[in-house]
């Protein structure tokens, strides 16, 4: 019987076939001669396969929520790029809505950021990425009047859209109130060269938002905000500084 | 818990127009090494969730739990290994912290109840196999009301090994006891688990009338 004893921590990795070899035999010999001892390695079988067989229901989903609040850990840890950074560095479309969903509560948290340039940049980054996510499709290329008047009418507050420009590389797809944004904020998307920008208008002036543009560097994308006549204007892309330059000039011809 | 802070780094400013150029763009090769850490561990969220609430068995408690765990691992990624199993090094961190918990709220870190396991067979030899066991329709029910009841030491390394599938080294490392330990505490709380799905079957079938004796312990007459 002390032989049982003795070899009974053998059992369980014996049953999930992961003895090492040296133990092996010793075991096997021992179940040979000892029929309580196969009962209970075949017990072992049986619950382990009782587990697996109930795995589905034993685990649990973790709510959204607590997902969105450990990605937001990522952003916090200063050594690492952020979560959302990784997502937007992905070619376009192919975001899970899963991704989005975190994104989307993980921006529910930004907004307590201090700095209002940082927490806009960052806002409106996440929204510029879902909104692109989900509505090229169904955008059609329309005129900048065009657009700034309907907007008007359905809105109540007026915006400047500048029109497609080939010089500025740029191509109006449209305006929409993006969804996710807190507060009333006109999304002015554009194909900038092939590749997805946004400039959104919100209708009031923001402190601490320069006349001049500021650069933002957010989730891999580059923000420049610039506050004009009761509107703030926050252009947004993929790009770097340099690159942004004849767009912004462009741009801010007719946003002021 | 409130907003989160962010780090100054994370929304690093760039130069205005005004401003000296910032010249440090970080390289995109060592980044991405960065972003898969950071999505790998958030894809063991459910398994880290499911595991702290078999822990802490509140919701809320679990979330906290979780939660610091990957405040943690993100703060310390550094230290983590390349290679060896991400998962298991997140399940340590979670353990490592409720164990802690327990510490500074005074309590015992782990519940080691092992006349509870190693109570011989109340019930006698039957000739119901393996297979109706595991067939039965409130196999789910039973098991999660058994694992429930075992004594949490032995609980979590079965939770561990057969739930997670963790591998044996890897339980030790998490749980902070020698692998000798594990292995039987895994092969005792397997066989606890038995003893209580096999009384619940029998009970269920009726092929066994069930009777307390005045010391409670329970006696079985196999019909």
């Amino acid at each position: 019987m002390s032989k049982c004893r003795e070899l009974d921590p053998l059992f369980a990795p014996y049953a999930d076939g992961e003895v090492a070899a040296a133990d092996r035999a010793s075991v096997e010999s021992h179940l040979d001669r000892c029929p309580p001892c196969r009962e209970n390695v075949a017990e072992q079988r049986t619950v382990r396969a009782a587990v697996a067989a109930c795995r589905p229901s034993l685990r649990s989903s973790a709510p959204n929520e607590l997902r969105a609040r450990c990605a937001a850990h990522a952003l916090s840890a200063p050594p690492r790029r952020s979560f959302a950074g990784r997502l937007a560095d992905r070619p376009w479309i192919p975001l899970s809505l899963a991704a989005t969903l975190v994104i989307a509560v993980a921006a529910a948290f930004i907004i307590g950021v201090n700095d209002k340039v940082e927490a806009i940049a960052a806002q409106l980054t996440l929204d510029h990425i879902k909104c692109f996510q989900f509505a090229p499709e169904r955008l059609k290329h329309i005129d900048g009047a065009t657009a700034a008047h309907q907007w008007a009418e359905k809105q109540g507050w007026t915006i400047a859209v500048p029109d497609s420009s080939a010089s500025a590389g740029l191509e109006l797809l449209g305006v929409r109130r993006c969804a996710m944004s807190s507060g009333r904020v006109a999304h002015v998307m554009y194909m900038w060269h092939g590749h997805p920008l946004s400039m959104f208008v919100v209708p009031r002036a923001i402190d601490g938002v320069p006349d001049r543009q500021e650069f933002v560097e957010k989730f891999g994308h580059e923000a420049v905000i610039w506050s004009g006549k009761d509107r703030t204007y926050v252009l947004l892309a993929r790009a770097r500084p340099t690159e942004l330059a004849p767009v912004i000039g462009y741009v801010r011809q007719i946003a002021r | 818990m409130g907003g989160v802070k962010f780090d100054a780094m994370v929304f690093r400013r760039r130069a205005t127009s005004s401003d000296p150029p910032a010249g440090e763009a970080s390289p995109k090769s060592s980044e991405s090494a960065d972003d898969a850490f950071v999505q790998e561990a958030l894809t063991y969220v459910d398994s880290l969730y499911g595991t702290a609430l078999r822990l802490t068995r509140r919701p809320a408690d679990a979330e906290d739990l979780v939660q610091d765990t990957y405040l943690k691992a993100f703060r310390s990624a550094s230290q983590f290994q390349r290679g060896t199993n991400l998962k298991a090094w997140l399940f340590t961190i979670l353990h490592n912290t409720f164990r802690n918990l327990l510490r500074h709220d005074g309590r015992n870190p782990v519940d080691v109840d092992s006349e509870y396991v190693d109570q011989a067979p109340a019930y006698g030899a039957t000739e119901h196999s393996p297979e109706e066991l595991l067939t039965r329709a409130t196999l789910d029910a039973d098991l999660q009301a058994a694992l429930d009841a075992l004594p949490d030491a032995f609980r979590q390394a079965v939770w561990l090994r057969d739930v997670e599938e963790l591998s044996y080294a890897e339980i030790a490392q998490v749980l902070a006891v020698p692998i000798g330990t594990v292995m039987s505490r895994i092969s005792r709380g397997r066989r606890a688990l038995y003893e209580r799905l096999r009384a619940g079957h029998l009970r269920e079938t009726g092929t066994e009338t069930v009777k307390r004796s005045a010391d409670g312990k329970q006696k079985a007459d196999v019909v």
